[in-house]
C-alpha cells in the first residue's frame, strides 16, 4: 500500500485558513456581544486625503481607553475594559452615518465619536430614532449643537466665538483692509462669512475672496500673489496646518509684512514644524495643547511621544478627543449604565466634575451647555507677536 | 503690471508641469488607445521617490530627480506588463477598471510606507529674483527652463532616435509597424516607462513649492486629462500647447475674473474646443 502523501504546503495553507477563520470569528464574537467589554465607536477619515485628521482623532481616544483601562473601570459594580472599535468613512456624510448605525448595533457601543460636520449631521438623523447611541461630535461648526439633538455631545469650541476676539486683536492698530485666502470647504467658507461680517461690522474693508481649495491647488503663488496685490493689512487664511504654513512662507516671501488671522484649522505647533517659525510671527490663532499647564497635560505629550510619534506635536484633535473620551466613560459610571445613551448624556453635567486630574490636558470643560456643547470658561486664544513670543488672551463664548 | 508678470511666471511654471505630465499621458494613449487613469498616482509616487533619494538618502537634488525617474520607469514597464499587457485584447472598459485599481493601490502603498500625512521637501534651489518688480522664486524658473530641455530632448528622442521612432510609428499604424518588424509589445514598455518618468521629473520639480500626500496626484490627473483632450489625445505638441494653454487661462482667470472661475476655466476651455474642433486641437491619432 502506497504511504499516504501529505504536501507540506497544504498543510500550511489548511492551518493558516482555520487560523485565519477563527481570528475572524473571535474578533466579530468578541466586540460585539462582551458583557465586560465597553464599545467606543469611532467614524473618521483613516484614508484619502484628511487620513491624518482622522488618525489624530483616534490616537487621542485610544490613549485616553488605555489610561482609563490601566486605572480600572467600574461601572455599576461590575468591572469593565473600554475598547475603541473604528471604521473608516472617508470624510464622507452617508459612511458616517452607516458606520455609527453598524457600531451602535453590531458592536453595541452606547457613544460613537465622528469628527465632521457633514457626518455628524447624517448621524443625528438616525441617533435618536431606530438606534439610540450617544454622538461625540468633534467639529467646531456651531450648526450642530443648534439642530435640537438631544443626543449630541460637541467637544471643541464654536468657531463662533473666535471671529470676534480675533478682529477685535488684529485691529488695534488700525488695520482695516482684510484679504481673503481661506480654503474653500463648506468648513472654511462659513468661517470666512462670519469673519468678513465681523470684519464689516466694525467699517473695516473686506477685499476680493481668494479661497482656493487647500487640498488641490498645486501652486500656491498665484492667489498670494493677487491677494498681496491689494496691498491687505490683514490675511484670513487657514485649513490643514500644512498646506497653511506653506501659503504663509509664500506671502512673506513675496515680501508681506502684515498680520494673519488663522482659522482654527490651522495649529501653531503644526505650522511649526513646515516653515521657519519666524514666518508666523504676527499672526492669531488656537492655543497650542503644549502651551497649557493642566495637571496632565505633560503626561499626554510623553505619552504620544512614546505610544504614537515623536515626529508630531500633539494638537487640540489628540488633546480634546482625549479628555471627552474620558467624560463619557465617567458619565457611564455615574449613571451607572453601559448602554443607555440618553442616562449617560444627563450624567454628563455631573461626570464632568468628577473625571480624574489626570484627563485634564488642554482647557478640561467646565459645563455642558443644554444643547450639548462641552464648554471651557476659561477658553483662550494664541497671539504671536512680531518678536515671535506667544501672547494669551480669553475668548467671550456666545449664548447658546 | 507687477502682478501681471508675477502672473505669467507663475503660469509658465505650472504650465511646465502640466506639460510633463500631460505628454506622459498622451504618449500611452496614442500607443496603446488607453486613458490611464493611474497617471496621477505614478506623478504621486515620483514625488515620494524623489523625497526618499533627497532627504531620506541624502543625494542631491537633480539625482534624486534622476534616480527617481529611473525606479519609476521601471514602476511603468512592470505596470504595462503585469496590468496592461494582459489585458491587451479586453474591451476597452477592463483597462479603464484596471487603470483604477492601479490607482487605489499605488496610493494605499504610499500612505502604507509613507504615512497619510503632509511632507515637506526642501529644496537646495532657494532664493528669488526681482523681474519688473515681480519676485519670482529660483524654484519657479528651473521648472520652466527644465520643462523646456526635457520637451527639447523628448522631441529628439521621438523624431530622430530609433527606438522614439518606434513609438510614433506605432502611434500612426499598429499593424503597419508590426510587419516592418517594430515590437508593439516592446515599445508598450518603453512608453510607459518614459510617461512615467516624465511624470516624475515633473513631480521632483513641483514638489518644493508644495506638499507631498498620497492624495497629491488626484487634482493633477483631472487636469492633464483635461489638457490632453484639449490638445488631441494622443498628440505630443497638442499636450505641449495644451499645459501651457491651461495653465495661464487658470492662472490669468483667477488672477482679472475670481478664484472660483479659475478652477472651472479648464472646463470652459474644453467645452468651447469640443464645440468647434471636436477633436481637439491637434488631432490626429483619434482617427482610426
Amino acid at each position: 500500500m502506497a504511504p499516504m502523501r501529505i504536501r507540506p504546503g497544504a498543510t500550511v495553507t489548511a492551518a493558516a485558513c482555520a487560523g485565519a477563520l477563527l481570528a475572524t470569528s473571535a474578533c466579530g464574537g468578541g466586540a460585539g456581544s462582551g458583557s465586560d467589554t465597553i464599545v467606543i465607536g469611532y467614524s473618521g477619515p483613516l484614508s484619502g486625503g484628511a487620513a491624518v485628521y482622522g488618525k489624530n482623532i483616534q490616537d487621542g481616544l485610544q490613549l485616553a481607553i488605555d489610561d482609563l483601562n490601566e486605572r480600572g473601570v467600574t461601572v455599576d459594580g461590575e468591572e469593565y475594559r473600554v475598547e475603541l472599535q473604528s471604521l473608516d468613512d472617508q470624510y464622507a456624510p452617508d459612511a458616517a452615518a452607516t458606520n455609527a448605525q453598524r457600531l451602535a448595533e453590531q458592536d453595541d457601543a452606547a457613544v460613537v465619536f465622528i469628527p465632521h460636520a457633514g457626518g455628524i449631521q447624517a448621524a443625528q438623523e438616525l441617533n435618536s430614532s431606530r438606534t439610540e447611541f450617544l454622538l461625540g461630535a468633534y467639529s467646531s461648526d456651531p450648526k450642530i449643537v443648534e439642530q435640537g439633538n438631544e443626543l449630541t455631545m460637541m467637544i471643541p469650541p464654536s468657531f463662533k466665538s473666535y471671529a470676534e476676539p480675533f478682529v477685535d486683536k488684529l485691529t488695534q492698530n488700525g488695520e482695516s483692509k482684510l484679504g481673503l485666502l481661506g480654503t474653500s470647504s463648506e468648513y472654511g467658507q462659513e468661517w470666512t462669512k462670519l469673519v468678513t461680517e465681523e470684519w464689516k461690522s466694525r467699517g473695516g474693508q473686506v477685499l476680493s475672496d481668494n479661497s482656493i481649495d487647500y487640498a488641490t491647488v498645486s501652486d500656491f503663488a498665484g492667489p498670494v500673489s493677487r491677494t498681496l496685490a491689494d496691498n491687505p493689512d490683514v490675511i484670513f487664511l487657514g485649513g490643514p496646518s500644512q498646506p497653511t504654513a506653506v501659503i504663509i512662507e509664500e506671502a512673506r516671501r513675496q515680501g508681506y509684512e502684515g498680520s494673519f488671522l488663522l482659522m482654527d484649522q490651522a495649529k501653531f505647533e503644526e505650522m511649526e514644524e513646515f516653515t521657519d517659525p519666524e514666518n508666523l510671527n504676527n499672526a492669531i490663532g488656537v492655543k497650542p495643547v503644549r502651551d497649557y499647564d493642566d495637571p496632565g497635560t505633560d503626561d499626554l505629550l510623553d505619552a504620544y511621544a512614546e505610544k504614537v510619534t515623536k515626529k508630531q506635536p500633539v494638537t487640540s484633535e489628540v488633546a480634546l478627543n482625549y479628555q471627552s473620551a474620558a467624560i463619557v466613560v465617567t458619565a457611564m459610571q455615574q449613571a451607572g449604565s453601559i448602554d443607555d445613551s440618553a442616562a449617560i448624556r444627563e450624567a454628563i453635567p455631573d461626570a464632568i466634575g468628577e473625571v480624574d486630574e489626570h484627563f485634564h490636558v488642554s482647557g478640561f470643560p467646565t459645563e455642558i451647555t443644554d444643547a450639548g456643547h462641552l464648554r471651557n470658561k476659561d477658553l483662550e486664544a494664541a497671539y504671536r507677536t512680531p518678536e515671535g513670543e506667544y501672547e494669551y488672551l480669553p475668548i467671550e463664548q456666545p449664548d447658546e | 503690471m507687477t502682478l501681471f508678470i508675477q502672473q505669467l511666471f507663475d503660469g509658465l511654471a505650472l504650465g511646465g508641469v502640466y506639460c510633463l505630465a500631460a505628454i506622459g499621458l498622451t504618449l500611452i494613449f496614442g500607443v496603446l488607445r488607453i486613458p490611464n487613469l493611474a497617471h496621477g498616482t505614478l506623478y504621486m509616487l515620483g514625488a515620494y521617490v524623489t523625497y526618499f533619494f533627497l532627504v531620506t538618502v541624502g543625494v542631491p537634488y537633480v539625482a534624486a530627480i534622476g534616480l527617481a525617474a529611473v525606479v519609476l520607469a521601471v514602476i511603468g514597464v512592470l505596470l504595462e506588463r503585469i496590468v496592461f499587457h494582459p489585458l491587451r485584447n479586453a474591451p476597452h472598459t477592463h483597462h479603464m477598471i484596471a487603470a483604477v485599481g492601479a490607482m487605489f493601490f499605488f496610493q494605499a502603498v504610499a500612505q502604507a510606507i509613507w504615512g497619510a500625512d503632509f511632507r515637506r521637501m526642501e529644496s537646495p534651489i532657494s532664493g528669488s529674483v526681482t523681474i519688473l518688480g515681480a519676485q519670482i522664486s529660483w524654484q519657479r524658473i528651473v521648472i520652466v527652463v527644465t520643462a523646456v530641455i526635457v520637451l527639447g530632448l523628448l522631441t529628439w528622442f521621438i523624431k530622430r532616435s530609433i527606438h522614439g521612432q518606434t513609438i510614433e510609428a506605432i502611434e500612426q499604424d499598429r499593424t503597419g509597424s508590426s510587419l516592418v518588424g517594430i515590437s508593439p509589445s516592446r515599445v508598450s514598455m518603453l512608453t510607459f516607462g518614459l510617461a512615467a518618468a516624465l511624470a516624475t521629473v515633473a513631480a521632483g520639480l513641483v514638489a518644493p513649492i508644495n506638499l507631498l500626500a498620497p492624495t497629491m496626484g488626484d487634482a493633477l490627473s483631472l487636469k492633464v486629462f483635461a489638457i490632453i483632450i484639449l490638445g488631441g489625445l494622443g498628440s505630443l505638441p497638442g499636450a505641449i500647447v495644451g499645459g501651457f494653454t491651461l495653465a495661464l487661462a487658470e492662472v490669468m482667470t483667477s488672477t482679472y475674473v475670481s478664484a472660483a472661475a479659475g478652477e472651472g476655466i479648464a472646463f470652459v476651455v474644453i467645452v468651447l474646443v469640443l464645440a468647434i474642433r471636436p477633436t481637439g486641437l491637434f488631432a490626429r491619432a483619434v482617427q482610426r
